[in-house]
């Protein structure tokens, strides 16, 4: 990123910033993505937030994307973004923010929780830039789904179309849930995989 | 004409007030058991889905325009058409027998996921959410 010290874009970096803060990003991600100084970064967040960032290192791995919920997630965002970088042509960051959105909203539509934060899902980009994530579509539904690299394309299912065993189970709030119902096991997950094959 | 279970009396009723009278209509068509329309009701539906549809696809574009382009599923092309377009303009379009909007799920696949086909409710939130995630993948339509 070149350094410009023009005021307009200086302008438009803190409102960038300002629309990241209020999506909740840390403050690695604007240090990153703007070239405003810590100092006044920092000011910044405290005075839109009203409290002061947190601090220590971005938690991340890739594995976080592998389980089943978060890779559900992660990739609804992912395939937003690419969609949004096929047919918009934006800087990398604003394409990041508004896929985002677009992601919240779609969530909240559904009754869910967020569970990719703004952070997470800018380190998701990040790790596909540079070839530690892909997105690998399913044998069986065709939709794109995070995966390590060089999974076998062939053999990949997504853990929609084939849920692991304990998948679902979790009682937390806004949370996925599969079936409350005790009896479906195998006859509801044959059902989607049907459909899928008809299709 | 007057008693004649279509309702096209009440078009004729004199009426002051525009929107009422509109609301009126709306209302009738929910009430209504099924029946089929005439050609003027078809192509008056029509031209206010079409103006509905042209109005919001015009805010969206002006208040996002990228997040319109995956909203609508138009291409870049398609949206400075419409964000250009003028009232006069858009009443001309509308104006017609066809919609001008389409289905963007034409495959059993996203279909049955929608509306939860084969299974229980207790499922619909995880199929809502794959088929959201199918659509999302889908952008050789828009550009």
């Amino acid at each position: 990123m070149a350094r410009n010290k023009s005021i307009l874009s200086e302008a438009r970096q803190i409102e960038r910033a300002v629309t990241l803060i209020h999506l909740g990003a840390r403050l690695q991600v604007l240090e990153s993505e703007t070239d405003l100084s810590y100092e006044r970064l920092l000011r910044l967040y405290k005075e839109v937030s009203g409290r002061s960032p947190s601090k220590g290192q971005l938690p991340f791995s890739t594995d976080w994307f592998m389980t089943w919920q978060p890779n559900i997630h992660a990739s609804l965002f992912l395939n937003t973004h690419e969609y949004l970088n096929k047919v918009a042509e934006l800087d990398e960051i604003d394409t990041v923010i508004k896929a985002y959105q677009l992601y919240l909203e779609q969530i909240s539509a559904q009754g869910l929780e967020p569970m990719l934060s703004v952070t997470r899902a800018w380190r998701l980009v990040k790790f596909v830039d540079n070839g530690m994530l892909t997105m690998t579509p399913c044998s069986k539904c065709g939709g794109h789904f995070i995966t390590h690299p060089h999974e076998i394309a062939r053999h990949y299912v997504c853990g929609l179309c084939e849920p692991p065993a304990r998948a679902g189970k979790g009682k937390a709030a806004g949370s996925l849930q599969l079936h409350s119902e005790p009896r479906i096991d195998a006859a509801s997950r044959a059902e989607p995989r049907k459909a899928a094959t008809a299709a | 004409m007057r008693d004649c279970s279509d309702g096209n009396g009440l078009m004729l009723r004199p009426s002051l007030n525009l929107y009422s009278s509109f609301h009126a209509e709306t209302q009738r068509h929910f009430n209504r058991k099924p029946a089929a329309m005439t050609s003027e009701q078809i192509l008056a539906e029509i031209r206010e889905a079409n103006l509905s549809y042209l109005m919001l696809a015009q805010s969206l574009i002006r208040s996002d325009r990228d997040q319109a382009l995956f909203r609508l599923g138009i291409s870049e092309e398609t949206a400075g058409l419409i964000g250009a377009l003028t009232s006069a303009q858009m009443m001309k379009i509308a104006t017609g027998n066809t919609l001008l909007c389409r289905f963007r799920m034409d495959d059993d696949l996203v279909w049955n996921l929608l509306t939860s086909h084969g299974k229980g409710a207790a499922n619909e939130g995880v199929s809502r959410l794959h088929a959201s995630i199918l659509m999302a993948g889908r952008h050789q339509e828009a550009a």
